[in-house]
């Protein structure tokens, strides 16, 4: 306190009450606003040193702006500070680019693409109305689509119109012109990164500087039917080589993978140093850029709709063909079998060859004919060659065939075969049945003969003729002459079958009375009615050594004599047969 | 894998291409010389124990018709500096660019290449210069592309004093 101590400097004696009161004021003025003073200094200091009023300021400077922005005066704030901070980023830009350049790298990207996309729906619009009037079968087709899928026809059609593979990735190194990482697809033939990676770095910086204004590079390189799709960050280039023409939206995916790795890496962007392997952490997000993109996506499912339809034909007709085989085959297998079941008819083989089949065995004369089995079983004969040698079978039913067609047996007569043993059955005349002993042995398979149950039918025909008489007498009645002339037929056919037999013939003629009357006279009638006949006979020829007359008068009627008609059927002769082996003679 | 970009430079006609076209890897016609000024090759070489890919921008001389591009040397972490010694002029151009990349580039690695070993007598530069600059420690190797005198010691010169750098 200097001024303080200066007032307390000794005073002559005078004035030393009035000084002493002074003193004392001044004590309790000082007493009373010496803190006021004090802080009154201190604002004066802060306000006048502007290291302080910074200080101040800084401190509540933030919350100053909120306030205001809260009290609704946000525009007045942004007009007052919009100079400054356009000057600011002037100057920064000014100063370095890139600086600025980089922190707006993230934010650029989403807003260029914005742009983009906006661009290309323009774009496709405008595409859309030129398309508008397209009456091609293909634009139908496309329009049909859109209509199906809800889709623009722009859309439609750009996505049938594009083509294209990314072959390649390559992640370069901007300042060094490096490769980073590489990824190709498969099968593509590539050459060395780092010399590929170097001359499209080369190539950029040359259009760069040959041409480009200010911030300008070369976006894509068109080569034959290549396309080199080059996009830039702060610290690396991404470069896409394509075969033929990828999408606009590609380039999106370009700077989005791009935006993504100089996010992801910019430590490793920072301390690069010419090791690449950091950066195969990038393999995945390159690898994604690896589109193939077919002409039409519908070919991709048609494709597969074309090759299944075609496989699925394919089989069809593989499936028709072996079902039109197998069930030739099996028609012809089951014709084969069928036709060698029949008698007479064997199959040895059957097989196909030229297209025809071909049917290998034997066949006996008379056996079906195998054309008519074809035509029942709706088999057409132009398929197949009958190679069947004639044989004698000796199926039964074939040698009793033979034994019919060669004996030709009499109506009434019946032929079977059984073992090699032909059988005969009914009635034959004595003539056939001579025939038949001489030839049956001489038919192919029969080896026994068996005509026990032959009858004779001269014999049947004799024995069962009844040559009626008169009540009581002994002479025929009128009429009976052509009855007469058949009993003579018989006995004479009867004797020459036995001759030719050689066998014997005896005939018993049997008289016969009603039973009116007494016994006795009864017998001898019929004894004379036998003997009538028999006398009649011999007259005709009939050997006499040959009959045996024997009257049985009523002990043997031929019908109850319950009528007339019986009692005249007994008043009659009637015939019996004995054929017996001639015995030798010693 | 350790790649290293590596710059060619020289004035028009002292053989780099001559250098690369014999002991590199190369994809590129030579075309590009002319048209836009540089074509990259490729050296493999072992040095420091470790394997080094040496992306080489043989960069076209300067002559009355083009004029080298500077930022075709933009990160690059070396230099060979290849002088024809029967041309006097080169060592002069040669000096003369390697003024202008280091103040544009800075201090980077590099090595004089005194090329046409093979025909030292028809040499037509002052030696004594080349001394001072190897008294002043810098790397100077006399090559031949026409017999490869040189020529790989150069390449491996180069990564290990690129190596020595990065480190």
């Amino acid at each position: 306190m200097p001024e303080h101590a200066q007032r307390r400097a000794p005073v002559p004696e005078p004035e030393k009450a009035a000084d002493a009161k002074e003193l004392a004021f001044e004590e309790l003025r000082h007493m009373i606003v010496s803190p006021e003073q004090e802080q009154i200094v201190e604002i004066r200091s802060r306000i006048e040193s502007p290291e302080r009023r910074i200080e101040d300021v800084s401190a509540v400077v933030a919350e100053a702006i909120q306030m205001r922005r809260e009290r609704g005066d946000a525009a007045a704030l942004s007009q007052a500070l919009a100079p400054t901070v356009q000057e600011t980023l002037r100057e920064s830009v000014q100063k370095d680019p890139h600086v600025l350049a980089e922190a707006l790298f993230p934010v650029m990207g989403p807003a260029i693409r914005r742009s983009i996309t906006e661009t290309l729906r323009s774009m496709i619009e405008s595409f859309n109305e030129a398309l508008e009037h397209s009456i091609s079968v293909q634009g139908i087709q496309w329009r049909i689509e859109a209509l199906r899928t809800g889709k623009p026809f722009a859309e439609i059609v750009l996505m049938h119109s594009l083509v294209f593979r990314v072959e390649q990735v390559f992640l370069i190194h901007r300042e060094t012109g490096l490769p980073l990482e590489h990824v190709t697809t498969p099968a593509v033939a590539t050459q060395d990164p780092s010399m590929v990676a170097g001359m499209l770095s080369a190539i950029q910086q040359f259009v760069r500087d040959s041409f480009a204004s200010q911030g300008e590079s070369l976006d894509s390189m068109t080569v034959g039917g290549l396309e080199v799709w080059i996009d830039e960050g702060p610290h690396a280039a991404i470069a896409a080589v394509i075969r033929g023409h990828a999408p606009a939206d590609y380039r999106i995916a370009l700077k989005e993978c791009l935006e993504a790795i100089e996010r992801a890496f910019g430590a490793a962007f920072d301390d690069f140093r010419g090791d690449t392997s950091p950066f195969r952490a990038a393999d995945a997000r390159l690898q994604a850029l690896l589109i193939t993109q077919h002409r039409e996506r519908q070919g991709t499912i048609r494709k597969p709709r074309m090759v299944i339809g075609g496989s699925a034909l394919v089989v069809a007709i593989i499936a028709g063909w072996i079902s039109y085989v197998t069930y030739d085959v099996h028609r012809w297998t089951n014709f084969a079998r069928s036709l060698g079941a029949h008698p007479g008819i064997v199959v040895t083989s059957f097989e196909k060859s030229g297209g025809r089949w071909h049917i290998h065995g034997f066949r006996d004369p008379l056996a079906i004919e195998p054309a008519d089995e074809l035509i029942r079983n709706g088999l057409d004969a132009r398929d197949i060659d009958f190679e069947l040698a004639p044989f004698y079978s000796l199926d039964d039913v074939i040698v009793t065939q033979r034994a019919e067609k060669l004996l030709a047996p009499p109506s009434g007569v019946n032929l079977s075969e059984g073992r090699g043993t032909l059988s005969v059955t009914g009635t034959a005349p004595s003539a056939w049945m001579a025939k038949f002993r001489d030839r049956a042995f001489m038919v192919p398979g029969v080896t026994l003969i068996d005509a026990s149950s032959l009858r004779d039918s001269e014999i049947v025909s004799l024995e069962a003729t009844v040559l009626t008489f008169p009540v009581g007498g002994a002479q025929l009645e009128p009429g009976q002459q052509e009855a007469t002339a058949r009993v003579e037929s018989d006995l004479k056919a009867i004797l020459e079958y036995a001759g030719e037999t050689n066998q014997q013939a005896a005939f018993s003629i049997i008289g016969h009375t009603d039973s009116t009357g007494i016994e006795g006279p009864n017998q001898l009638l019929s004894n004379q009615r036998a003997a009538a006949v028999a006398s009649t006979l011999i007259r005709r020829g009939i050997p006499k050594s040959t009959l045996t007359v024997r009257g049985v008068g009523t002990s043997e009627p031929l019908r109850p004599e319950d009528t007339e008609e019986g009692r005249q059927l007994n008043r009659s002769v009637t015939f019996r047969v004995n054929l017996s082996p001639v015995s030798a003679t010693p | 894998m350790l790649q290293k970009k590596i710059c060619m430079l020289g004035s028009f006609s002292v053989g780099k291409t001559s250098l690369v076209r014999r002991f590199v890897e190369s994809i590129f016609d030579e075309k590009y010389h002319t048209t836009i000024g540089v074509k990259v090759d490729k050296k493999v070489v072992r040095a420091e124990s470790e394997e080094v890919t040496l992306v080489l921008w043989d960069i076209h001389g300067e002559d009355v018709f083009q004029t080298m591009r500077m930022t075709y040397l933009r990160g690059m972490s070396g230099y060979l500096l290849v002088v024809d010694p029967t041309r006097k002029q080169t060592l002069e151009d040669a000096l003369s660019l390697q003024a202008r990349v280091r103040e544009g580039m800075g201090q980077i690695p590099w090595i004089l290449i005194l090329n046409k070993c093979d025909l030292a007598s028809e040499w037509e530069i002052d030696l004594d210069r080349i001394k001072i600059l190897q008294n002043g420690g810098q790397p100077v190797i006399r090559t031949s592309a026409k017999t490869g005198e040189g020529v790989e010691e150069a390449f491996v010169g180069l990564a290990r004093a690129v190596l020595h750098s990065a480190s």
